[in-house]
């Protein structure tokens, strides 16, 4: 039995951070490490000595990493990129969840594909969750302006509720917007003529 | 029928003349809608072009030439049609340093070779302490800023492998490294000196231009075997970037170029820097080596296979590649000014401030000639 793989992971997300290593280490990963995206990389990295990194795609300091192809002695081992180009499929779905994977040169691919492949899904998993927090808060959102609208139309018109709403819904469909759009104007509204 | 290009670009100064094309309508008057997508780093720019995400990229021109010549770890043809500036560059040292500078200079600080001697005694002296090396930061292996560094430390016969420590610092790190002292200095594009001069974390030692006349930076870069079956495509964005230039360089619309990139730049950047860093268009109708900041203008952007050639010397002289004539050949076929705009006049040369002329066709000579001056006392 080989000895455990050391995987470094560069996220300045904490919590995606956190997630991935969990499931890293649910994959029998022990020895992940998390680094804060910051100045010293290169140092901290040398210090962990890792087998393979990975890193968030947005994280500026991939330029850093490039430079250790370049300058071995910065880091113990040379290290190259995961990118088998015959593996278009994995490459786009790296892509596509926004990571990247460097791993110590000569490690071989089948023990590096299951942990790419754990990222993935994980990084997938934290960006649908992130969706579905922002849709929740959008909505609820949404509902307090139309609430703060519908106040309005009532006061305004002196008429009840329900029909507050109806013509704020009567109106949307006839724009052809989101109710909650119709909402916002008639607040900006409100303000202006106050 | 319009064509929608998605195209990936670093937010710098100088993807300004793809902002201007989009903003203008020079591409939608040739029927090609941009969709520019800012991204973070340059290994992104490289994978994400060459995976077929972006159908173009706002590119350093070494790095271009890199991947199309399979230096480093990924090798995909590129094609250059156009150019999309030259110069832009600074170095700029903590303040510490700029101190120790003053100390030591004997002569004109704006000279870059008293400035290199200078810094050769700090640098012997803190080797003879044994303390950290003086550290200096650029953005890129492949990167003009990269290779300004070690002209610069040639000029003082400092070894950029030895006696220094030569790392890649992402410019948005750039300030809090030099403030921590994890850097002593850096080069690196617009606006990012001037937002660490600003910050009070550093100082502004030389202009790019100090080091190198008409340096060449960014490209716009297309991979090879798209443009095979999108010549229409690539001519019409490389067209509506040769109209972005001669837009930008009219002193009429200085002011609204200045208003164009201040709302495309950072949240930090001012109108007055954007006016320093951006090169003066009157100067450059005279002779171009008066340019001191940023030139968009016609004669800055032609693809010219013979400044392929001189940035494919400096990765030799980094030491990133060997010499070869078949190599060389493979960096002048990267620029492809047959695809872009046609303009008459000879495109700009850069010229090192200490170094030999440079002849496209005998690099072997110039790279000796380079190798002379850095080991002649």
């Amino acid at each position: 039995m080989s000895r455990d793989l050391r995987i470094a992971v560069i996220d300045k997300n904490p919590l995606r951070a956190a997630i991935l290593e969990d499931g890293l280490r649910a994959a029998g990963h022990m020895s992940v490490v998390h680094i804060d995206d910051t100045a010293d990389l290169l140092e901290r990295i040398h210090a962990i000595d890792p087998d393979v990194i990975l890193i968030d795609l947005e994280s500026p300091s991939r330029d850093t990493l490039e430079q250790m192809f370049k300058v071995s002695r910065s880091v113990a081992r040379p290290i190259a990129m995961f990118v088998d180009r015959s593996d278009a499929a994995m490459i786009d779905a790296a892509i596509d969840a926004g990571v990247s994977a460097y791993i110590v040169d000569g490690l071989h691919k089948d023990r590096v594909k299951p942990i790419l492949d754990t990222t993935i899904s994980r990084f997938n998993a934290f960006a649908k969750l992130k969706k579905e927090l922002e849709t929740v808060k959008s909505q609820l959102e949404d509902r307090k302006v139309i609430d703060r609208a519908k106040a309005l139309v009532m006061r305004a018109k002196a008429i009840p509720e329900e029909q507050a709403y109806a013509l704020m819904r009567q109106v949307a469909m006839n724009e052809n917007k989101k109710i909650a759009e119709v909402a916002r104007s008639i607040i900006t509204a409100a303000e202006l003529l106050r | 029928m319009t064509k929608r290009l998605r195209i990936g670009y670093v937010p710098l100064t100088d993807a300004a003349l793809l902002h201007v094309a989009k903003a203008q309508n020079f591409a939608a008057a040739r029927g090609i809608e941009m969709e520019l997508v800012a991204d973070s780093s340059w290994a992104n720019i490289r994978d994400k072009l060459v995976a077929g995400y972006f159908d173009a990229a706002h590119m350093l021109a070494p790095a271009a030439i890199a991947v199309s010549l399979g230096i480093g770890h990924i090798e995909a043809p590129l094609l250059v049609p156009v150019v999309l500036g030259l110069n832009g560059n600074a170095i700029t040292v903590s303040k510490a340093l700029f101190e120790a500078l003053l100390q030591e200079a004997q002569g004109d600080m704006s000279n870059p070779r008293v400035t290199a001697k200078a810094l050769a005694r700090i640098v012997a002296r803190r080797r003879e302490r044994a303390e950290t090396p003086v550290t200096l930061g650029h953005v890129f292996p492949f990167s003009s800023h990269h290779y300004q560094l070690r002209m610069w430390l040639r000029a003082g016969h400092i070894d950029p492998d030895e006696e220094v420590r030569l790392v890649v610092v992402p410019p948005p790190f750039m300030v809090e490294t030099l403030r921590k002292g994890q850097v002593d200095g850096f080069c690196v594009g617009a606006p990012w000196s001037a937002l660490a001069a600003a910050a009070g974390a550093g100082a502004i030692l030389h202009q790019g231009t100090d080091i190198v006349h008409d340096c060449p930076e960014k490209v716009l870069a297309f991979r090879a075997e798209w443009v095979l079956s999108h010549k229409e495509e690539v001519s019409a964005l490389a067209e509506a970037v040769g109209d972005a230039s001669r837009w930008a360089a009219s002193p009429s619309n200085r002011s609204s170029l200045v208003t164009l990139l201040t709302s495309t730049a950072g949240k930090d950047v001012t109108a007055a820097m954007l006016e320093r860093i951006l090169d003066t268009p009157a100067s450059t109708s005279g002779s171009a080596l008066v340019a001191s900041g940023l030139r968009l203008d016609e004669d800055a952007i032609k693809a010219d296979p013979a400044q392929a050639l001189w940035l494919f010397a400096q990765m030799v002289a980094a030491g990133q590649t060997t010499y070869s004539d078949a190599l060389a050949e493979a960096a002048a076929a990267v620029y492809a000014p047959a695809l872009g705009p046609a303009i008459p006049r000879a495109a700009a040369t850069p010229v090192i401030f200490d170094g030999p002329a440079f002849s496209p066709n005998d690099i072997p000579s110039y790279l000796a000639a380079l190798e002379d001056g850095r080991t002649s006392a």
